[in-house]
């Protein structure tokens, strides 16, 4: 389906360009499909984007892969043109290697293997888990 | 949500000490001001979530650098973009740009190789004005010097045919005996006659 929208854009008032996931396809119930779209701020999430800029599905699939796709040319092109990559985003790219690691992936990893730790070498490290619900 | 974090932006770098544990505001949801708390929700005291100080200070240096290459990269697809614009533009005269860019800068050494040699004829045109000047001053002075002598040696002179005291008597008595007549008569023709009829 051919898209209009590049000669169809209304003009917002202060608004701006998100590089952001919009949910495609409603017609199936608990099976989720994301695409990467340039659209922009107050649009609705599903609604009328600039361009799509790629693909992520959030199931893994038989080999336990989730598969994203990027369009890295049109994504510097937004960039440049002064688009906002929300933190999903920002995250799967840094993922990618586009982008650098973002903060809270490594910290999300800490994180997991401070947890898992414990439970691997036995209840002797309940000192991180106790600091870290001491803190209120 | 709260009016304390509003917006979009890092919130997580937001609370760094966790030292207040009561919000003192209320939230306004789903419900207005005279809908009644739910039962289960009647003593309820919202906490924001727990921050590890270690862990927020690392946090924070992380998303210091972060945000630092994303800025970067951010500026380097800006001057991209601009770029492809540009030679979109200059694409097709590409070369004629080049040989006029060329021709400017001869152009430019040109203009700077005679406003140098410009610059330095004026130099030492000033330099030259400036001894000159300086020249005529001390002449002047010079001048101005040997006309004040002039004038002392002048009053010097003057000086010994001054009326003093002791010339007094001398002198009023030489003004008597040689009585000065200072009429004339002139003619419609100008000519003037000193000579006139003494008493």
């Amino acid at each position: 389906m051919v898209h209009l929208s590049s000669l169809l854009l209304k003009n917002y008032h202060g608004g701006y360009v998100v590089i952001r996931l919009a949910l495609a396809g409603h017609k199936q119930a608990n099976r989720p499909f994301y695409r990467i779209v340039a659209a922009y701020n107050k649009r609705a999430r599903d609604g009328k984007y600039i361009e799509q800029l790629g693909t992520y599905d959030p199931l893994p699939n038989i080999y336990n892969e989730k598969l994203v796709s990027f369009n890295f040319d049109r994504i510097k092109y937004w960039i440049g043109c002064g688009a906002h990559p929300t933190k999903p985003i920002s995250k799967l790219l840094g993922l990618a290697g586009f982008f650098p690691l973002h903060p809270m992936t490594i910290t999300e990893a800490e994180r997991q293997r401070a947890q898992t730790e414990p439970i691997a070498a036995g209840p002797g490290d309940d000192l991180q888990q106790g600091q870290k619900e001491a803190e209120p | 949500m709260f009016q304390v974090i509003g917006g979009r932006g890092v919130q997580v770098t937001r609370l760094l000490a966790p030292g207040r544990a009561v919000l003192v505001e209320a939230v306004r949801g789903r419900k207005s001001r005279t809908d009644t708390v739910a039962k289960s929700k009647q003593g309820r005291i919202k906490v924001p979530p727990p921050v590890d100080p270690t862990e927020m200070v690392v946090l924070k240096e992380r998303y210091a650098e972060y945000e630092m290459i994303t800025r970067a990269l951010r500026l380097e697809f800006k001057e991209e973009v601009l770029r492809k614009k540009y030679e979109e533009e200059t694409g097709s005269m590409a070369e004629e740009h080049r040989a006029l860019m060329v021709f400017n800068d001869q152009e430019n050494l040109r203009m700077l190789q005679q406003r140098v040699v410009r610059i330095q004829m004026e130099k030492e045109e000033a330099e030259n004005k400036q001894v000159e000047a300086a020249i005529e001053r001390e002449l002047q002075q010079q001048e101005f010097i040997k006309e004040k002598e002039r004038e002392i040696l002048k009053l010097q002179e003057d000086a010994k045919n001054f009326i003093t005291l002791e010339n007094l008597d001398q002198r009023i008595e030489e003004a008597l005996d040689s009585p000065k007549n200072y009429n004339f008569a002139v003619d419609k023709e100008g000519r003037v006659v000193k000579q006139t009829m003494l008493q």
